[in-house]
């Protein structure tokens, strides 16, 4: 019996193979964005658990009279509390990415020697890793002694291959100059982990004076810079909130001056994803962002489901007749359903199965969106395989049930005749529907289109500067004694270079960024009140600088040789830019050559610069001071593209023997300006994907509606054929409604759009209008589409022969 | 009134579906003059209806010769047949196929629109033919609101609204009771005294009587003519 269902229902959905073949891929393309959302919400609620101490483990967090909640704090604290609260385990801080530089490794042999830049390099308590739990791959976990630390896997393969680097000793120069550490061990740094130093330093090393290279401020035992993440451990039978009481009042009774602030413990439970909007503290994820993709899973699965019931009435409409003899001759209800459910049945398990492919193929760009390893494999956690299978399951049972029933709900005499009785609230359902879908898509094509003309604009602005043919050179991390005249005979020996056409050396580039921002700079005579307070970026570069990045000079002179040389407590001549200038309270269109400004000590102005963009478009113009100096982080030089490799081998022998130790790293300033626009462009690729996924979802609710109602009207046409209609006033007829409702969603569409987007367009001080013609654009992309779903249904019906469907009596 | 409106000769219609083939039309020949009133009788299957599609241009046959008015269609595409059919054909169904969305009034009026006529003269011809068939009084209901002779009545105006110089009609009567039966073949007869010539099928020998000439047909193929006058 249920072989024949099988049989019957096999030989159904295999005669209307165009059906069939609509219906499992609308499914499938739901379900797979269903898998692909539910995978990464997995990943979500999965992070940190990995974690053996999960339960045990929690933040420190201090939460101001204000209500902010802080949780870099002072080093000092940590141990003191440890001894004095008997709750606590373990202790662990950890001083975040501040040990980033240069990891160098002298081998054996020449070519073992290794020198790389790495800036996730943190210092931690010697118990951070057995706390932690990062499973530990070689060595000890253990970095209690100073100047010992520990790689994750693929540090330690870089440096080492395959050879175990437990025991090997290893050079770190970072902001604290260069000391020698010993690898006490090798781990494997979980993907679902938000704490992820790719190099772990003994925090320990940084207690000695001697190895802050005069940074006091990082000394572990200090009580003033809030540098380092304080977590405890507490004991199995511990309660978080008594213990967070009990950490206040020791602080309070130590420390007076802490009155106003209270000790709050985040569980690591919550550590990712806060347990409900209102959360005070910082979490790694973000609930709301969780909570919408799944939302949004539910939604797209839904939906998907509604079009399938849709397509499948139609369908099914074809049947009517068949169901109504079977009736007649007495066929039982169940029977006729249970045939439908097999049907439905075959249908979701190939649309499921497609789906799985679709995820497969398409998982490797997801993960480029996400910037997740998500695969499958994610819903083994927690009940995630569980919940999707129940998800699908009861949605197909559902959906099939509901389209067996109306269809075998039909009186069998009518059914016979061909008449058909339609509830006009289903219908009105089913259009809100189709509106609902094509809103949202128009809503994404308005959204990719103005996100991609901001993109551009940005990208094509003028920039005020030339970033073509400019090689960057990096400058050196480890530095030495006389790094100053290192630094000038290394420039020197760069405009030696045939190939170079200018070159110049400053402490930082556009597109990265200015070197630091200051107030309390006025005007020598008479500055207004209030001038102090106003903030200043602050850049220093060399006499090139300007020249080599095309900055116009609109006022005096550049920089001197000389003055570019000076040290930096040595300097009396800046270059502002125009804002500055206006800033400070000049005139710019007067001559300010040799006005007087006050930072401390006086400082002449030889020179006015046109304003630039120095950062992205987001940004708007800095009012600029540039200062000359021979601190020296990186080395520009404008040359030709061509050979690139040869000159960049030159280039890297001058480098080499310049500043031995330090890796020779360079890059293109406008590569590296345009990283600046990675976000923006990478929004626009899930912008696209979005679209598309919605127009497919939408166009597949069109073609539903459209086959449902070209079958419901099948002896309309005929009539109208036999009388003489023509196929092109068929289709007309048959596409006019739907089309409305395209109009429909476009006028839903379009204020939603336009709101959205020009929230979001408020983030960049310089952009684009919105014009109306993305919205006409948008609108008849939708319609064209819409059009052209319809059409391929309606010249269908129009062009069938009249004779079939009035025979039907 | 001796020229041929109609002349079939070895006219043949396969249907072929996945598993068997029917020969509905099997080396079929008859004529029909200009201004005749011809029934075609015989049993259910054997081919009558498919007869009328061709005959009526909805159809194409398979083989064999179709001369209408003197012109060979037998080869002719989907769009000239239809573009000949709203001009010269006119159809009256069994079950009346009547559109139930539009009123009489817009029933009636549809061939008018699909022959692109002016609405002012639209207007004109159907109110004519409505007052003619004595259903004025009716030309804002709905089909529904009916009754079947009524409904017929509708159809026979819809398909003389054009006037069509051939009317075909599948068992006019077949859903009608005798009264509303003889009503309406007294309307066919009126309009074929009137010039319009007529094939209609019936299995009702009493409809036939109103004819001038009865086909037979039997499996696909003509058997016997019996003129009746
Ligand atoms: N669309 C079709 N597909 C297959 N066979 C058909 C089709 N229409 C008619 N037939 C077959 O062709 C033959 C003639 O049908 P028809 O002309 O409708 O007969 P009648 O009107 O005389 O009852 C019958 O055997 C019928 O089964
Ligand atoms: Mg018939």
């Amino acid at each position: 019996m249920l072989i024949n269902y099988f049989k019957i229902a096999f030989r159904n959905l295999w005669r209307n193979r165009q059906f069939t073949f609509i219906n499992v891929g609308g499914l499938a393309l739901g379900i797979a964005v269903f898998l692909f959302i539910i995978q990464y919400v997995a990943f979500e609620w999965n992070a940190n658990r990995f974690n053996k101490n999960y339960n045990t483990l929690c933040r420190v967090n201090v939460l101001t009279k204000q209500g902010v909640a802080e949780y870099y704090l002072p080093p000092g604290f940590a141990q003191p509390v440890k001894q004095q609260i008997p709750a606590i385990e373990n202790a662990v801080r950890l001083a975040d990415r501040i040990g980033g530089g240069v990891l160098s490794y002298k081998g054996q042999s020449e070519s073992e020697n290794k020198t790389f830049r790495e800036d996730n390099i943190s210092y931690a308590e010697g118990n951070f890793l057995s706390v932690f739990s990062f499973p530990v791959l070689s060595g000890t976990p253990s970095l209690a002694e100073p100047k010992t630390l520990a790689l994750s896997e693929t540090i330690s393969r870089k440096i080492f291959g395959t050879a175990d680097a437990a025991g090997k000793t290893l050079m770190v120069s970072n902001q604290f100059g260069n000391t020698l550490y010993t690898v006490k061990a090798v781990y494997h740094l979980p993907e679902t982990s938000d704490i992820n130093p790719e190099v772990i330093l003994s925090l320990h090393t940084l207690e000695n004076a001697a190895n802050r290279d005069g940074n006091d401020w990082a000394d572990p035992n200090g009580t003033d810079a809030a540098l380092t993440n304080i977590y405890l451990q507490l004991k199995k039978d511990a309660n978080i909130s008594n213990t967070g009481k009990a950490i206040t009042n020791f602080l309070h009774s130590v420390n007076p001056a802490s009155k106003d602030e209270t000790i709050i413990l985040q569980p690591f439970s919550q550590l990712h994803l806060a347990p409900s909007f209102d959360y005070p503290l910082q979490t790694y994820g973000s609930l709301l962002l969780v909570t919408l993709f799944s939302a949004v899973a539910v939604l797209i699965l839904l939906i998907a489901w509604v079009n399938y019931i849709n397509l499948s009435t139609a369908q099914a409409l074809n049947r009517a007749r068949e169901v109504g003899v079977r009736k007649v001759l007495g066929a039982a209800r169940t029977q006729l359903v249970v045939q439908y459910l097999t049907e439905t049945l075959l249908l979701t398990l190939s649309a499921s199965a497609f789906a799985v492919l679709l995820v497969y193929i398409f998982q490797n760009l997801f993960n480029d969106f996400t910037g997740k390893q998500l695969s499958m494999h994610i819903l083994n956690v927690g009940w995630f395989w569980a919940i999707g299978i129940i998800l699908i399951a009861v949605g197909s049972f559902l959906s099939g049930s509901y389209v067996a029933f109306v269809l075998t709900a039909f009186n069998p005499i009518s059914t016979i005749r061909g008449k058909l009785q339609t509830s006009l609230r289903g219908i009105a359902l089913r259009k809100g529907l189709v509106v609902f879908q094509f809103t949202i898509s128009i809503v994404f094509i308005i959204a990719t289109v103005i996100l991609y003309r901001q993109l551009k604009f940005m990208q094509s602005e003028n920039l005020g500067m030339k970033l073509d043919e400019l090689l960057v050179i990096q400058g050196p991390t480890v530095s030495s004694e006389d790094q100053a005249a290192k630094n000038v005979s290394f420039k020197n020996s760069l405009t030696q270079l045939p190939f170079v056409k200018k070159q110049a050396a400053s402490n930082n580039v556009p597109g990265i960024g200015y070197n630091f921002s200051a107030n309390g700079i006025t005007k020598l005579n008479n500055p207004l009140k209030g001038d102090d307070k106003k903030s200043y970026s602050m850049f220093i570069c060399d006499q090139n600088f300007f020249d080599t990045y095309g900055i116009q000079l609109l006022q005096g002179r550049g920089f001197t040789a000389d003055e570019a040389e000076r040290s930096w407590n040595n300097i009396h001549s800046v270059i502002v830019n125009e804002k500055a200038a206006k800033e400070l309270g000049f005139n710019p269109k007067e001559n300010i050559i040799g006005q007087k400004i006050k930072w401390g000590a006086d400082f002449e102005i030889v020179g006015v610069v046109k304003d630039y963009h120095h950062l992205s478009l987001r940004e708007t113009i800095q009012p600029t001071i540039y200062l000359s100096s021979v601190s020296y982080s990186f080395f520009t030089v404008q040359t030709e593209t061509k050979d690139m490799q040869s000159k960049l081998g030159t280039i890297r022998k001058l480098y080499n023997s310049a500043f031995p130790g330090n890796p020779f790293e360079y890059f293109f300033a406008n590569e590296k300006y345009n990283q600046q626009y990675v976000s923006e462009q990478k929004l626009g690729s899930v912008f696209i994907a979005a679209a598309s996924v919605a127009i497919l979802i939408a166009c597949m609710g069109l073609f539903g509606l459209v086959a449902f109602s070209a079958r419901q009207r099948i002896k309309e046409i005929g009539i109208r054929k036999v009388l003489g209609a023509s196929v092109f006033s068929i289709t007309q007829l048959l596409s006019k409604d739907f089309l409305k409702l395209v109009a429909v969603a476009f006028v839903i569409a379009s204020p939603v759009a336009w709101y959205a987007m020009n929230k979001w367009l408020q983030d960049f001080a310089y952009r684009i209008s919105i014009s109306w013609w993305v919205f006409a654009l948008a609108g008849i992309a939708a319609l064209f589409i819409a059009l052209l779903t319809v059409s391929f249904q309606a010249i269908k019906s129009a062009v069938a022969n009249p004779v079939k469907s009035l025979q039907t009596e | 009134m001796n020229n041929n409106m109609i002349k079939i000769t070895d006219l043949e219609k396969y249907y072929r579906t996945e598993e068997v083939e029917t020969i509905a039309l099997n080396k079929l020949s008859i004529e029909v003059k200009e201004g005749e009133f011809v029934a075609v009788m015989g049993p259910s299957g054997c081919g009558k209806s498919t007869l009328l599609n061709i005959l009526g241009l909805l159809d194409d046959a398979d083989g064999g010769s179709f001369v209408f008015n003197g012109i060979e269609v037998a080869g002719y595409n989907e769009r000239k047949r239809a573009d000949l059919r709203k001009r010269n054909i006119g159809f009256v169904f069994q079950s009346f196929n009547l559109i139930d969305e539009l009123t009489v009034f817009e029933n009636v009026e549809l061939p008018l629109i699909y022959n692109n006529v002016k609405a002012a003269d639209r207007k004109k011809r159907v109110e004519e033919v409505l007052d003619n068939l004595k259903i004025m009084h009716r030309r804002n209901h709905y089909p529904q609101q009916l009754s079947g002779g009524q409904q017929q009545r509708v159809a026979v105006a819809r398909a003389v609204v054009n006037s069509p110089k051939l009317i075909l009609a599948d068992e006019p009567t077949g859903n009608l009771d005798s009264s509303n039966g003889n009503e309406v073949m007294q309307l066919l007869t009126e309009l074929n005294e009137k010039g319009t010539t007529i094939v209609m099928v019936t299995h009702s020998e009493h409809d036939a009587r109103y004819s001038h000439r009865i086909i037979r047909m039997l499996d696909g193929h003509s058997v016997t003519e019996n003129i009746l006058i």
